[in-house]
């Protein structure tokens, strides 16, 4: 048979558990318990909503159809700008490892508003215009996003290696700071290589 | 006659011609240039305004309100504004005026709702915090009460037992 102070030990036991449950309510409510990694994600999907069938070969007039969408995973509702961009192969990208962007200018913008744990996504529609090809360079005129026109003119030279005229399509995920009321390179970006052809 | 209608005519014509053309194209300019400004002016507020009603709504949203609602009236602005931006690249002013100004309305909006569902949601909180905190005081004084009762009652049955025990333990000394 137990002693009475062994019993003392198992009914203190239950008064404590018994007070922390009758609290946890209200202390749900004051203690903030540490969230988990905070992070953003962008991508692109094909024509299908799926990771196939990305257009690679592309000539001048014909439009091209990817999906790009943005995840929230930063705790709180996010303001992001997905700036779309284009370059040819000697112009840079963003620097993932100093987080920094590519220094082109943006040609298209999505501006964004996303609550945390969900997600967006939006059809970009591209096609090229004014394409021409000589003595081993080619050259695009214009390109034409979601039904607005840019004058790119961005000439590009054949790539031995890799037998083409490459270009690519990227988009960059800025998020709206606002401790700094500015909005800043999220360090994220995804692109599409095109391989311009006659 | 055909050298005086030149020489008094039609050179004076092409000349005043040329004047008008010219200082047509002046006229325009600043008028262009003035649009562009005023595109670029309007954007720009819209852009601010998009910014505070985005921040009212993170605000709300940390008060503990349901912005599902704001923020898909949100998107829509931020949709316009994108639309704006893209048209001043373009060139085309007036849509670039039209679309900022209809995101300015649209933020604006936004930012009143969410100041509106921020107080709410602060009053519900505290309410909730009222309650539980309450229930907390109240459960848990009810609850060590019926312990130390039941404690109690506890300790008098045990000591009854163990007195009950005790002619045992003597007559089994006696064997």
């Amino acid at each position: 048979m137990l002693k009475i102070e062994d019993y003392k030990v198992v009914f203190a036991s239950v008064g404590l558990i018994g007070i922390l449950l009758f609290a946890s309510p209200t202390l749900g409510l004051v203690l903030r318990l540490p969230s988990g990694e905070k992070f953003s994600e962008l991508w692109v999907l094909g024509p299908g909503h799926m990771a196939e069938d990305y257009p690679f070969n592309v000539r001048a007039g014909v439009n091209y159809l990817v999906y790009v969408g943005v995840g929230n995973h930063m705790g709180s509702s996010a303001y992001y700008v997905v700036y779309v961009k284009f370059r040819n192969q000697t112009e840079s990208l963003p620097n993932a490892t100093a987080g920094t962007p590519s220094p082109l200018p943006p040609l298209f913008e999505f501006r964004l508003f996303v609550e945390d744990g969900k997600s967006w996504e939006a059809p970009l529609r591209f096609s090229f215009s004014n394409v021409s090809f000589s003595e081993n360079r080619s050259f695009v005129g214009g390109l034409m996003i979601n039904g607005v026109t840019f004058n790119v003119d961005k000439s590009g030279s054949w790539d031995v290696e890799n037998n083409g005229y490459y270009y690519q399509l990227f988009m960059e995920l800025w998020m709206y700071n606002v401790e700094s009321r500015a909005f800043e390179f999220h360090n994220r970006f995804v692109g599409l290589w095109l391989n311009m052809t006659g | 006659m055909k050298r005086l209608f030149r020489r008094f005519v039609k050179a004076p014509l092409s000349f005043l011609l040329i004047i008008i053309v010219f200082s047509l194209s002046l006229t325009r300019l600043p008028f262009r240039v003035s649009a562009g400004d005023e595109a670029s002016s309007a954007i720009g507020e819209a852009d601010n305004a998009l910014r505070r009603a985005f921040e009212a709504v993170l605000d709300a949203e940390r008060a503990g309100a349901n912005v599902s609602n704001l923020i898909f009236k949100l998107n829509e602005a931020g949709r316009l504004l994108a639309e704006a931006e893209n048209a001043y690249k373009m060139g085309k002013f007036s849509e670039a005026i039209s679309k900022a100004e209809g995101c300015s309305v649209l933020a604006n909006g936004v930012v009143g709702e969410a100041l509106s569902l921020k107080s709410s949601a602060l009053a519900a909180a505290q309410t909730a915090f009222w309650q539980n905190l309450t229930f907390s005081c109240f459960g848990g004084l009810a609850f060590l009460v019926a312990l130390f009762f039941v404690w109690g009652r506890f300790k008098r049955a045990y000591a009854k037992k163990l007195l009950r025990m005790k002619p045992e333990v003597a007559s089994d000394a006696e064997d």
